[in-house]
């Protein structure tokens, strides 16, 4: 059985504007430790579709599954990883931030620094536990967001353009730990990108999506490579044409 | 080499402030001396010999402790009382509801303008001024906890409960954190309102303070009493934001890197 299951999801936004279909019949299978990339353009419903797994909105057709039950509000089975760092709370350590979760279960302060050691060691941050988000640059704050999301241990990670806001450099880095973290953990992650290359880079299957209105899912690829993955490789190179073949018309296509 | 630049920067700052004091008096000499030359408007030295004197015979000392007293104890219950409300509103739809009409209604009525309510339900004793700089502390400290509340950031919230919080947790761990900052700033306005109240109230009904010496010192056409006492009002608002701004940066300044 399928971890999470999308059936024939919809969302209608209605605002000022009138209404705004984001998303139209989208349906998808996640299967357990799989990492799932959801490709697609800007503004072509991405975020609403992680939004709706994640809890904070509710789809306004068809219906979502985790382990068969329906998902009705946001919970510690779901571990969200946010595009922003406006997540991570400035008045905590980044130690204290990786444990919150923990603490919010009532874990007691010493297992819960040591956990959350475990997890900033994960990260690569050694030795910066100390230190607040004010003091950590951007790809340490991400890093911060995924050991926090980690530490609670949820079922699946959602991850919305995590490195979007990063320099490349930082990004591709930050790709090779999350490959890394991922094979270590094989915890199920859905995540999402507008970055072919991140998508080839990191997913076992990309989802490209049809741009909006009506956002919908119009093909899934598998990617199967081994990891670490070559990005000069031939093969890496061949499934990135493969992917780039199917959103150029999402880009470039009339409109 | 840091504590080295920290003990630099602290003291060009100091610097800074004894030059600035320095320049506006000699500004004010200058001023008397050769531009205005009138008796109702008295050079700064005079009205330093006058504030010896009144220091001396203890009179300045107690008219300070007696209007700084009640702005204290006035400040703090004006504190006490808005903080909750505050974060009520902003957590509350409904108490956002049935509250904001009263806080959009009595923020336009200045403090000043209810001292002879004050008065006619207090008396001219302690009450009335404590009721007043209560008064004009309480809906600045609301309104800014309120916006507080209603400023933390949406991914905040949502990371706290896809982490697993309860609603209670959510405010208590995240909602109130996030907002200390916005509790102090409206704390810190709250002392200027402070001040500017508790002047007025004694110009018109007490028996002593700051206001009360200007008021006596009007009568009695003392004009460096009237100079000493606003001198005394400005040194002393001034001591008290800094050391607002201390209490800020000791007790929550890892809430925010830019107070
Ligand atoms: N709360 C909302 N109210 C109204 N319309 C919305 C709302 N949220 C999103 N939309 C609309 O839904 C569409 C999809 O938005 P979404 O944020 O899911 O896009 P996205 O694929 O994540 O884009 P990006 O890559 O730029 O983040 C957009 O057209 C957007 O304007
Ligand atoms: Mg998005």
């Amino acid at each position: 059985m399928a971890l999470v299951t999308l059936e024939g999801v919809g969302k209608t936004y209605r605002g000022r504007t009138g209404a705004w279909e984001a998303v139209r019949d989208f349906s998808l299978d996640l299967a357990e430790g799989e990492f799932f990339c959801l490709l697609g353009t800007s503004g072509c419903g991405k975020t609403t579709v992680l939004n709706m797994v994640a809890g904070f909105e509710q789809p306004s057709t068809g219906r979502i599954l985790l382990d068969g039950s329906p998902v009705e509000r946001p919970g510690a089975d779901r571990g969200v990883v946010f595009q922003g760092h406006d997540s991570l709370y400035d008045w905590l350590t980044a130690i204290e931030n990786i444990g919150f979760g923990l603490r919010l279960r009532g874990m007691g302060r010493r297992d819960r620094r040591a956990k959350a050691e475990h997890y900033l060691h994960m990260v690569g941050l050694d030795g910066q536990g100390a230190k607040h988000p004010s003091e950590l640059s951007g790809g340490m704050k991400q890093r911060i967001q995924i050991a926090r999301a980690l530490a609670n241990d949820p079922r699946i990670l959602l991850m919305d353009e995590p490195f979007g806001a990063l320099d490349a450099m930082t990004r591709a880095v930050l790709q090779g730990e999350l490959s890394r973290i991922w094979a270590e953990t094989r915890k199920t992650v859905l995540f999402i990108t507008h970055d072919i290359e991140e998508a080839v880079a990191l997913a076992t299957r990309v989802g490209v999506m049809k741009r909006g209105p009506g956002g919908t899912l119009k093909a899934v690829i598998p990617v199967d490579l081994p990891f670490p993955r070559e990005r000069t490789s031939d093969a890496f190179m061949a499934a990135f044409r493969e992917v780039h073949a199917l959103i150029h018309d999402e880009i470039h296509g009339a409109h | 080499m840091t504590r080295f630049t920290v003990r630099t920067e602290r003291f060009a700052t100091i610097a800074g402030y004894v030059a600035g004091f320095v320049l506006l008096f000699l500004i004010w000499h200058l001023a008397a001396v050769y531009l205005v030359k009138s008796v109702l408007f008295p050079p700064p030295i005079p009205v330093f010999d006058r504030a010896v004197v009144l220091i001396e015979d203890n009179i300045l000392q107690e008219q300070i402790v007696a209007s700084m007293r009640r702005i204290l104890q006035g400040f703090l219950l004006g504190s006490v009382i808005g903080i909750p409300i505050g974060l009520a509103i902003g957590s509350f739809r409904i108490v956002r509801w049935l509250l904001e009409p009263w806080t959009e209604f009595f923020r336009f009525i200045p403090a000043v303008a209810m001292i002879t309510v004050a008065v006619i339900w207090f008396g001219i004793g302690e009450e009335s001024k404590i009721f007043l700089i209560a008064y004009t502390t309480v809906f600045v400290v609301v309104i800014s906890t309120a916006a507080g509340v209603g400023a933390v950031g949406r991914d905040k919230i949502r990371a706290a409960q896809c982490l697993g919080a309860s609603r209670l947790q959510v405010f208590a761990l995240v909602a109130l954190p996030a907002t200390v900052p916005y509790i102090l700033t409206g704390m810190r306005l709250a002392m200027a309102n402070a001040f500017v109240t508790i002047v007025a109230a004694e110009l018109i009904a007490s028996n002593d303070g700051l206001g009360k010496l200007l008021w006596d010192a009007r009568l009695f056409m003392q004009v460096e009493d009237i100079f000493v006492a606003l001198v005394a009002l400005g040194l002393l608002g001034f001591l008290t934001d800094r050391v607002f701004r201390l209490l800020i940066r000791a007790f929550a300044g890892r809430f925010n890197a830019t107070v």
